[in-house]
């Protein structure tokens, strides 16, 4: 619990008003008015990436306010200064310039930003991850690939894996041989894009991968809404392993395959105890899915 | 914890530009970076110059572009984009042939056969709209893949004009694709389109300009129904005059399979705002030979299905596609100058077309006026050709000159112009001759007084 002493309190004051200060400059750069801006990237306090971020957030790289932004910054070398501090000693520093660079979506920066997936500080190394899959693009998603073959299967690795890469990056990778953990993040990754060209790459995968990337490819599947995986997803309930069975199940309730009906009804006798809890509840789903169409 | 960096890092260096010297050696980024080979950049660079919007794009930006290009190989018949979704990628077709695909339920349309050295996905990527069509491999495809922040990476500081035509072209590939999709929707006109061919025997003596105020003076009745075929080579211009960026002609379907050449001819169409439709016979003077006399017959067969009027500027020469256009055609128009040779030519052309047996009543003689003082006087003129002229086009000073300039067709934007009221009284003369009665467009559009 923070104790409010006095100085504290006159500190928060100063940075409050800095910040309002800098919000005002970064709005006047934003919205054309002004072609300049400073930036104070050793105050800590101030937080100078969170006020940047609020102006770029949700705005892809060609929008006018990052655009400006990005000029305003490198004009007056600050962009610079965020790209050195990417390599100071101070890790806040190391997080606070990630995020600006992220915000800015500067796709320059990208190889300096993927030095950091390496940090074994985890917030620098988050942040790192944050920043490439807000900059998006081949580069970013290479390293963030790099950066799980290295560490192993890394559950924000692979969401920013899944929001840097560009069309069919994914997807084509899928195809190519990999190393062990790589896979089965991609398969995640493909996932959670919900793009349908990620279907056949991974039923592909469901068909003649290892255990674990049936279970994820499976999975995958069904959040994607592969209808018509359906059927393979169906002999997948025939497995000996469970976990491939449980994950079949899942994603068919995902997908409301009435046609499989019999099958999970089937399943709600099945000698593990999780895969008979995964089969009630798609049934439920299914169910309910009926009486909302009826 | 530092990561492992060079060591000369924390040292202060004001005013070095950081992005620009400060690379690590050994990062490895650098690695993936590296430059492809020598015959892989190469095979890059060449499929990157046929794309028709880097034509104007300097070699170092093409050359920074192909570095950054992402090969992928996908297997035939499998799915590379699909209709709706989010997209950041433009692909360039090295090699193989892709299908594009709208669905309309309960209709799926194909609005385009890609082939070699086409691209596709550039509406999304560089407008941020959702996918248009979906794209199916037809055959084993090597794709060259380019994606939003490499695309400005290399092109936002040096080629924004560039980006800003492939913005355009996008939009309008995107109309086109929209427009085709609604016409293969609603069914094939119950009656076939009338074939004018406009040729003038002499270069520069306006045939183009005349072809394409034409169709944009029928296009004011007809929106969408009124094709330009542009057959005047080895330069086919017509497109471009009108403002428009072409990126696939009638040369390149000459391999086409029979099965796929009509939704291939279709797609290859350029739709323009103002309601004209143009097909570019030949996009490189080279491709000109491609464009045989079947070709062109099969080409009419389909598109006289699905135009109201087909208007085919023939250029200067006679060849063997020239001479099976005219057997296609309902009405010709010679398009002459005032002046002594072009006259000469005029008549001999005209001699030409009677022994092929055009009947007289289906040959139409505009005289072109080029010059405020013509040398030769249009009664002199109609004296050398032994016959009227049936349509004389005013000086119209330096606007087609302009409009050919700012890409506008003038029947669409200045009614006043001598060139719009000489298309607007061919186009009554062409409605008069084969219009379809009461069929004829609505009686709300405007006719300029004839000349």
């Amino acid at each position: 619990m923070r104790i409010a002493t006095p100085a504290r309190v006159v500190r928060d004051a100063q940075t409050g008003v800095r910040r309002s200060a800098l919000r005002r400059d970064l709005h006047a750069v934003v919205s054309g008015k002004s072609g300049a801006v400073a930036l104070d990237l050793d105050n800590t306090h101030l937080d100078v990436a969170s006020v940047i971020e609020e102006f770029t957030f949700r705005k892809s790289m060609q929008s006018a306010p990052v655009q400006r932004l990005v000029v305003a910054l490198k004009k007056n070398g600050a962009a610079d200064g965020v790209v050195e501090r990417l390599a100071a000693k101070s890790p806040q520093q190391r997080v606070q310039s990630a995020r600006i660079v992220g915000a800015l979506r500067m796709y320059e920066a990208v190889p300096w930003v993927a030095q950091l997936l390496d940090s074994r500080d985890r917030s620098v190394s988050d942040a790192a991850a944050r920043a490439l899959g807000r900059i998006g693009g081949t580069g970013s998603a290479r390293a963030l690939i790099k950066a799980i073959s290295r560490k192993g299967l890394n559950r924000r690795l692979v969401a920013e894996l899944a929001r840097a890469a560009p069309d069919l990056l994914v997807e084509s990778a899928l195809a190519e041989p990999q190393p062990q953990s790589v896979r089965p993040a991609l398969a995640i990754a493909a996932g959670l894009r919900r793009r349908r060209a990620a279907v056949g790459p991974l039923i592909a995968l469901l068909e003649n991968g290892s255990r674990r990337e049936r279970v994820i490819s499976c999975r995958a599947l069904g959040w994607i809404g592969a209808r018509n995986a359906v059927p393979i997803i169906a002999a997948a309930l025939q497995d000996r392993d469970w976990k491939i069975r449980m994950s079949a199940v899942k994603a068919l309730g995902a997908l409301r395959a009435r046609t499989v009906k019999d099958d999970l009804r089937y399943l709600q006798i099945d000698r593990n105890a999780r895969v008979r809890k995964a089969a009630n509840m798609a049934l439920a789903r299914l169910n309910r899915g009926n009486a909302h169409g009826a | 914890m530092r990561p492992d960096t060079p060591a000369d890092w924390d040292r202060p260096s004001p005013g070095r530009p950081v992005l620009a010297e400060r690379r690590p050696q050994e990062s490895p980024k650098r690695a993936e970076r590296a430059m492809p080979a020598f015959h892989d950049m190469l095979s890059r660079l060449a499929t990157l110059e046929r794309a028709p919007v880097f034509f104007s794009v300097q070699e170092a930006t093409l050359r920074a572009l192909a570095r950054r290009l992402r090969r992928i190989k996908v297997a035939a018949g499998e799915m590379i984009l699909f209709q709706g979704e989010p997209g950041d990628t433009i692909f360039f077709i090295e090699r193989g042939r892709c299908r594009l695909v709208v669905e309309k339920p309960p209709t799926v349309v194909t609005v385009a056969l890609l082939a070699d050295g086409d691209f596709f996905g550039e509406a999304a990527c560089l407008l941020n709209r959702p996918q248009q069509a979906s794209v199916y491999a037809q055959t084993d495809c090597y794709l060259l893949a380019l994606d939003r922040q490499s695309l400005h990476g290399a092109m936002a500081s040096r080629e924004r004009d560039a980006l800003e035509e492939l913005r355009k072209l996008a939009d309008q590939r995107q109309r086109s694709f929209t427009d085709t999709t609604v016409q293969a929707t609603w069914g094939m006109l119950l009656k076939e389109a009338t074939v004018v061919g406009v040729y003038s025997p002499k270069g520069g003596s306006g045939g183009t300009s005349i072809s394409l105020n034409l169709v944009g003076s029928l296009s004011r009745r007809y929106p969408g129904e009124v094709l330009l075929l542009d057959l005047d080579f080895p330069y086919s211009h017509s497109a471009l005059l009108a403002g428009l960026i072409p990126t696939s002609c009638l040369a390149r379907m000459s391999a086409v399979p029979q099965e796929s050449f009509e939704e291939v001819l279709l797609s290859g169409v350029l739709y323009h705002a103002g309601g004209p439709m143009i097909l570019p016979g030949a996009l490189r003077p080279e491709e000109a030979d491609e464009v045989t006399p079947e070709l062109i017959t099969r080409a009419i067969a389909v598109l006289r299905k699905s135009f109201r009027y087909i208007v085919v500027d023939l250029g200067v020469t006679i060849t063997d596609s020239t001479l099976a256009l005219f057997d296609l055609t309902q009405h010709i128009l010679v398009v002459t100058t005032p002046e002594m040779s072009a006259v000469k030519s005029a008549a001999d052309a005209i001699d030409i077309l009677i022994q092929l047996g055009t009947p007289p009543d289906r040959l139409a003689v505009v005289l072109n006026n080029r010059s405020l003082k013509p040398p030769v006087t249009k009664a002199a003129v109609e004296r050398s050709l032994k016959r009227p002229v049936d349509l004389e086009v005013g000086f119209d000073g330096t606007r087609p000159e302009q409009a050919a300039l700012e890409g506008v067709i003038l029947a669409l934007t200045n009614s006043r112009s001598e060139l719009a009221k000489g298309a607007e009284a061919l186009a009554l003369l062409l409605e008069s001759k084969h219009g379809r009665g009461k069929e004829a467009g609505p009686s709300s559009v405007e006719v300029a007084e004839p000349v």
